[in-house]
């Protein structure tokens, strides 16, 4: 295995600089990092809350100078602020959510391609029923099961999404299990859950990694859907869906309620989109 | 100038190429894969063009056919049927090709549209070139499949490629190009990509065909064997240059280039399908857009002397037989 | 064929069963039934009214019951809307959304297929940019901000079309179909430019292109159906975009769909209606995906013969 090491960190490397050679994919690195950072440190550079009313400025217009930079809600609520912690929350249910539904696909994928047989028939089977079910109806159903909320929000859109990854490795496991490592691996002693986890897993990184890139967006997409829907997280929590469905709501007497959130939120989907095809174009060259 | 012959004097040939090269660009710079060929072919002749992986020789068929890939680019003349293939728009081409100008490619497997039944793919050039109606092309094309030795021929037409072997593709590539009785058939490596059992088969087949119809041949290959069995002439070509040219039977048994030697040396028993085990060397094809004056082969050449620096040009040595090498003083 | 139809049928009544009987058991199981926020009704109303809706009986009870109405075609009464049968509902919502859906389908197949072929036979063309920027947009900007957008520029501002609503014939159209097909146009443009890049290298185009028969005639007898293959596969999935698409663009529009219905119905706890729309959704998905199925199989005779 340690003869592998320099082989696999010169392919690492190459894959680096193929994907810092991607001029669009960098600069969206840069700007989502930004973003984050501004979501994440921003509210702490103001004295006050998202939830804090500021009653003697409700409804305050866009003055960049003032306290409120860019206005407050009709409850004098900061509107920057509420963006910005909306933001947290969007963004972290995005991240942890496609890493939670990266590892449970990866695992299950992992698994029925090296298992085989009639347990990777059964497994991949109920896969495909899930996947003929109609993704949203399944998301609302779930969260309704779940008893609405954040936490429900988040366990509905990892019960929906970890299918693609799944699929993915469980072909990848397949192929990789049928190669001769393995074979010394098993004929050496380990079990078959050592060989899946040391094995099988790490050489489905990359795809991982690819796919899992495309989670993202998809994830955040979802958890604002839905909570536009009124149906994710809902007020006084803050998050870019609801913050645009409130905007939406009062669009035709003042359009930055819905301008605001809307632009981060597009603005996060367009440096993931461009993120993961820079990954996809640094991993699989093959693949345009 | 590489080539003697005048002008004038090629058009009583059916093919004569004149200062044909082949450039890629790619990356701000240029490859040349095939550099200065001249050859002549006459009708119903056929010609066998040997060299290695990377010699250009299957670029050069592809520039006849005005199938380079879109970063390539062909200089020099084609004349064909008194027309230059180089030059002709897109329009007056489709007219030569497909028609009296036919071309077998090297995959089998590939080659053929997997979405279309053979027979249909077949008919098609017979309606587009000869305006013969649906029904008359496909009786056409079931005669040239069972011509082909494809059994159950009208079976085999309403049959799609996925359901054939890679045989029996390249047979029925051989149908399709011969169907319309072009004046010349280019086959690139035709026999690489099948079972050496079959091999011999499906090459006697299309030489076979080609004899009726009076096709000339244009065969690529880096087999000799197959060259000392049916070709009339041979062309041995290196790092996009001809070496050494000159009638098959005289050619295999005296080769006078080093490299055409080494070639042959390779090749222990001429009936076999053997790949010569020449390893290729490395750097070649030349790049970096200016043609090097030096000859190619001079990096491997066990006869290298000062000379090779340029290469000198195609010189007649005897009979019909042409060569470009220091080492054979001018006669 | 036969083989090759039946297995997908056999499929997508699985997929149903399923998705009957996961709907029926998180409906009962998820927290709040349909009538707990009226605190005011009295016990043996209550009561009534449970009977009234057999919430009274044994869960197995329950089930069997569903499943028999779903068999017999009939989806029960809704709790919210008293007057009416989930049935009658879905009838009345589905001809929107089945317009506003064709639509959009069709706009997204016509446009997504001309522009992707643009930029790949022009690569770098003002057309293949013009493809870019729109397929960016599409994917980057969801349907509930551009939806907006659009409703404030040309409704609001401009005047031109109606805000919302069903009632101004074509005009009502519009705004939906377009915001509905934007993501739809930025899928299927890139995926028709790629393929269709890919296609046009490969070997037998090339082998066409040696026949002669003129570059329209390669590209539409040869190249066409492999670049299309990748597309048509993904109008299976891309359905299941437009039952996630026409929910929001129900909403948004203020327009009578079953989407609408069914958003209205969870909120409410209407369990019977969103079990109905939930069947009728996934029917209309398994549909899908067996025709385009079929299309793929008719097109490429190597599936059809695989099964």
């Amino acid at each position: 295995m340690k003869a592998d090491l320099p082989k696999l960190r010169s392919a690492a490397s190459v894959q680096f600089s193929r994907f810092s050679a991607n001029r669009m994919a960098m600069i969206s690195v840069w700007l989502l990092a930004l973003t984050v950072a501004l979501c994440f440190l921003g509210p702490y550079a103001f004295p006050f809350t998202a939830e804090d009313a500021d009653f003697d400025n409700i409804s305050a217009g866009v003055d960049l100078f003032s306290i409120h930079p860019f206005g407050t809600d009709d409850y004098g609520r900061d509107l920057l602020i509420r963006v910005l912690e909306g933001g947290q929350v969007s963004l972290m249910i995005g991240f942890l959510g496609a890493l939670v539904a990266g590892v449970i696909g990866v695992l299950y994928g992992a698994v029925a391609g090296f298992a085989g047989g009639r347990t990777d028939n059964i497994m991949m089977r109920f896969v495909e029923v899930l996947y003929g079910f109609p993704y949203v109806i399944l998301v609302i159903l779930l969260s309704l099961l779940l008893g609405g909320g954040t936490l429900a929000l988040f366990t509905a859109l990892v019960f929906t999404l970890w299918l693609t990854p799944a699929v993915i490795v469980r072909a990848q496991a397949q192929s990789l299990s049928r190669r001769e490592f393995i074979e010394a691996a098993r004929a050496g002693g380990m079990t078959s859950w050592q060989i899946v986890t040391q094995h099988i897993v790490p050489n489905t990184i990359s795809l991982v990694i690819v796919y899992g890139s495309l989670l993202v967006p998809e994830v955040i997409l979802s958890e604002s859907f839905l909570s536009f829907l009124g149906i994710g997280i809902k007020e006084p929590q803050a998050s870019w869906g609801n913050l645009i469905q409130i905007g939406t709501s009062q669009m035709a007497t003042d359009l930055r309620l819905l301008l605001l959130p809307g632009t981060l939120l597009a603005l996060v989907l367009f440096c993931l989109n461009f993120i993961a095809d820079g990954l996809r174009d640094a991993f699989d060259p093959n693949e345009h | 100038m590489d080539c003697e012959t005048p002008l004038t004097q090629m058009n009583t040939n059916l093919l004569s190429l004149h200062d044909l090269s082949v450039h890629f660009a790619h990356g701000g710079g240029q490859t040349t894969v095939v550099d200065r060929v001249s050859l002549t072919l006459g009708a119903g002749e056929v010609l066998g063009i040997v060299g290695e992986s990377g010699s250009g020789k299957s670029q050069l068929l592809f520039a006849l056919m005005g199938l380079l890939a879109s970063n390539g680019n062909a200089t020099g003349h084609a004349l064909f049927d008194g027309q230059d293939l180089l030059s002709l728009p897109t329009k007056a081409l489709d007219r030569v090709r497909g028609a009296s100008l036919s071309m077998i490619f090297q995959d089998p497997m590939t080659a053929l549209n997997p979405y279309k039944r053979i027979g249909d793919q077949l008919a098609e050039g017979l309606i587009h070139h000869q305006g013969l109606p649906r029904a008359a092309a496909l009786a056409e094309a079931s005669r040239m499949l069972d011509r082909v030795r494809i059994p159950d021929a009208p079976r085999a037409a309403r049959r799609y490629p996925h359901e054939f072997s890679g045989g029996m593709r390249q047979r029925v590539m051989i149908a399709m190009a011969l169907l319309v009785k072009p004046k010349l058939l280019l086959a690139d490596e035709p026999t690489t990509a099948l079972d050496v059992t079959i091999q011999a088969q499906v090459l006697d087949l299309m030489l076979e065909i080609a004899h009726e119809t009076g096709t000339a041949i244009i065969l690529v290959t880096h087999d000799l064997g197959v060259v000392a069995r049916i070709c009339d002439r041979v062309a041995v070509l290196y790092g996009g240059r001809i070496m050494e040219e000159g009638p098959a039977e005289t050619m295999l048994s005296d080769p006078r280039h080093p490299y055409a030697r080494g070639l042959l040396a390779t090749t222990p028993r001429l009936e076999a399908a053997i790949t010569p085990r020449l390893p290729t060397i490395p750097g070649a094809p030349r790049s970096g857009g200016a043609m090097l004056p030096s000859c190619p082969f001079a990096p491997r050449c066990s006869d290298k002397m000062p000379a090779c620096d340029h290469m000198p040009p195609l010189r007649d040595i005897g009979p019909e037989r042409r060569l470009a090498c220091h080492l054979e003083p001018a006669p | 064929m036969i083989p090759f139809v039946a297995k997908r049928l056999w499929n997508g009544f699985l997929t149903l069963a399923a998705l009957a009987t996961l709907t029926f058991f998180v409906m009962r199981l998820a927290p709040g039934g349909p009538f707990s926020r009226n605190r005011k009704i009295s016990p043996e109303v209550q009561a009534n009214i449970e009977a009234a809706f057999h919430l009274d009986e044994p869960v197995y009870q329950q089930f069997a019951r569903y499943i028999w109405g779903i068999l017999r075609g009939d989806l029960g009464p809704s709790t919210r809307f008293r007057d009416y049968s989930v049935n009658d509902l879905i009838a009345a919502g589905l001809p929107t959304s089945l317009t506003i859906g064709f639509w959009a389908i069709l706009v997204a197949a016509l446009v997504g297929i001309a522009l992707g072929l643009a930029g790949a036979l022009r690569r770098n063309g003002w057309t293949d940019y013009a493809a870019g920027a729109v397929g960016v947009i599409g994917i980057a900007i969801p349907i509930f901000i551009i939806g907006p957008l659009m409703q404030a520029y040309f409704s609001v501002y401009l005047g031109w079309l109606p805000v919302g609503g069903w009632n101004d014939g074509w005009r009502s159209l519009i705004l939906p179909v377009l915001v509905l097909a934007l993501p739809n146009i930025a899928y299927i443009s890139r995926l028709t430019r790629s393929s269709t890049i890919e296609v046009l290298r490969e070997n037998h185009v090339r082998t066409a292109r040696a026949k002669g028969i003129g570059p329209a005639r390669v590209l539409l007898g040869h190249a066409m159906t492999g670049a299309l293959l990748p597309v048509i596969a993904y109008l299976g999935p891309a359905s299941a975009a437009l039952i996630t698409g026409s929910i929001l663009i129900e909403t948004v529009f203020a327009l009578p769909g079953i989407g609408r219905f069914f958003v209205d119905a969870a909120l409410n706890r209407d369990y019977p209606l969103v079990m109905g729309i939930t069947l009728v959704y996934g029917g209309f998905l398994i549909i899908f995906n067996i025709m385009t199925d079929l299309v793929r199989g008719w097109l490429d005779p190597r599936i059809r013969h695989e099964g």
